[in-house]
């Protein structure tokens, strides 16, 4: 099950693994993302560590990792074809994978309904 | 830079910008204008990454004026041997492209908490100051969010960061900057450069001042803090702040130490490659010589050179290959790797002359 953080960054865990990206609100707020700054695989990062950051139309925007953990994969897709984030941000749009240090830190996230409701809340 | 017209003090910036829900005595909605003593592009930088880390912008926004002597500015993404040459070079933390800065230039930071982010609501407020200065003016903002004079020249460029909580949006505005200089500086010298890194998109350019010679940096300067401060409610009342003041910005030195840093202006540069050929010529022949470099953190990570056979000692070449592999992306270093190979071998000057152009020709890709 995908858990979202308030900074728009959603986590998907399996077999151990989180996978990491942006939901949809924040890749269309973004607008076409032309470069994608990612750590290096075996990079170690604490919950709210900023990892990267997503350039799009002149704004460079940061990303903040949603759990604590090491840095087992980053998407290479995304070298050649940044709007890959804006086409399939849930799928083929992925930022890294990560080790899951704290399967607590889950808990403090958000389930996808939540989000909805969080997100409609900011947008009044 | 005095401005008679507006109140101006400095005050403790530190206990006025860091206290949660401080307002001014008689501001309503919380808002700011400071404005740079400095000239130093790397100072200055190093301001708006303190504002942006420091500042609590949830009911308060900031505007901040700065202006630079010379130097060139590349976006956090883009690749600085591909943007230019020759003069004092600046990486910013904001995305976007290439910009020339010198005195004639005005720059404008709106912070912002990251919900506020609004470039547009910005560049207007840039055109309404314009335009109560001097209803004539054909001025307007394209959604490139660059601000255009008389529908086709560029007086304006923007780019922004967006952070956890907090973002920034800063402008150009081209006053009476220096159009030769500029030209020439953000002219690409390199070819066979192969990347990824954001690009820059050249426009055509006019100075304010051309337009109308009464529109001086402070003219402008004022007419732009006016409309800010009635749009956001505050006090005309421009705050002076010193870059290089620990105690009214504690840990800013440290800041703009790092902009200044090799690892930062050149090791950030998205990975790129160089792939050349060129002729050298040598005594009575021609010789075709390629080149190619895989580039990662402003560090040679591959290297490559095809000379043709035995013109070298394939021994040497083969070291000088292996000395420049992990080596900075950098003609001093290249150049120190190079003299010291040269140490090593015979003194035969045949060998010295052809080594020597080799070197030069190569340390010119950097």
């Amino acid at each position: 099950a995908r858990k979202f953080t308030d900074k728009h960054e959603w986590v998907s865990v399996e077999n151990g693994i989180g996978t990491v990206g942006i939901s949809n609100f924040a890749q269309e707020a973004l607008g076409d993302v032309v470069y994608c700054s990612l750590p290096e695989i075996g990079t170690k990062l604490n919950k709210n560590d900023e990892f990267g950051a997503l350039e799009s139309v002149k704004a460079a925007s940061e990303l903040y990792s949603p759990l604590s953990g090491e840095v087992t994969e980053v998407n290479a897709a995304l070298a050649d074809n940044p709007g890959l984030v804006n086409k399939s941000c849930y799928q083929d749009g992925w930022l890294i994978k990560m080790t899951v240090e704290n399967p607590a830190e889950l808990d403090e996230l958000m389930n996808e309904d939540a989000y909805e409701k969080y997100i409609k809340s900011i947008e009044d | 830079m005095v401005l008679p017209s507006l109140l101006k003090s400095c005050l403790q910036l530190s206990c006025v910008l860091r206290t949660p829900k401080a307002g001014f005595r008689s501001t309503t909605s919380g808002g700011l204008i400071i404005q740079s003593i400095s000239n130093d592009i790397y100072q200055n930088l190093a301001v708006e990454d303190w504002i942006h880390d420091h500042v609590n912008l949830e009911n308060r926004q900031v505007l901040f004026l700065w202006r630079n002597s010379p130097a060139v500015v590349i976006g956090r993404h883009q690749n600085p041997w591909q943007e230019q040459k020759n003069i004092k070079l600046a990486r910013r933390r904001s995305g976007g492209g290439t910009v020339y800065h010198d005195l004639g230039n005005i720059n404008l930071t709106f912070f912002t908490s990251r919900k506020k982010y609004e470039r547009m609501e910005n560049l207007k407020l840039v055109v309404k100051a314009l335009k109560a200065l001097r209803p004539q003016l054909d001025v307007h903002v394209t959604d490139r969010y660059d601000i255009l004079l008389d529908r086709q020249y560029k007086i304006s460029g923007t780019a922004a960061k967006l952070g956890r909580t907090t973002a920034y949006h800063h402008c150009t505005l081209l006053c009476n900057a220096d159009k030769f200089v500029l030209s020439s500086v953000l002219k690409s010298p390199y070819k066979g450069l192969k990347s990824n890194a954001t690009p820059s998109v050249p426009a055509s350019v006019k100075n304010l001042f051309e337009e109308d010679p009464s529109l001086t940096y402070e003219v402008l300067l004022d007419a732009i803090a006016d409309t800010y401060a009635m749009q956001h409610q505050i006090d005309n009342h421009i705050t002076l702040i010193n870059p290089a003041d620990e105690t009214v910005l504690p840990g800013i030195n440290n800041k703009t130490k790092e902009l200044r840093t090799w690892e930062w202006v050149y090791g950030k540069t998205p990975k790129f490659s160089v792939s050349t050929c060129f002729n050298m010529v040598y005594k009575d022949s021609v010789l075709d010589v390629k080149v190619d470099m895989d580039v990662k953190h402003g560090r040679i990570e591959v290297c490559n050179i095809y000379l043709p056979e035995q013109w070298l000692p394939p021994a040497l070449c083969s070291e000088l290959v292996k000395s420049l592999t992990g080596s900075k992306f950098c003609p001093n270093e290249a150049t120190t790797l190079a003299t010291t190979l040269l140490r090593l071998c015979p003194q035969d000057d045949e060998l010295h002359s052809r080594w020597n152009l080799l070197c030069e020709n190569v340390v010119t890709l950097m």
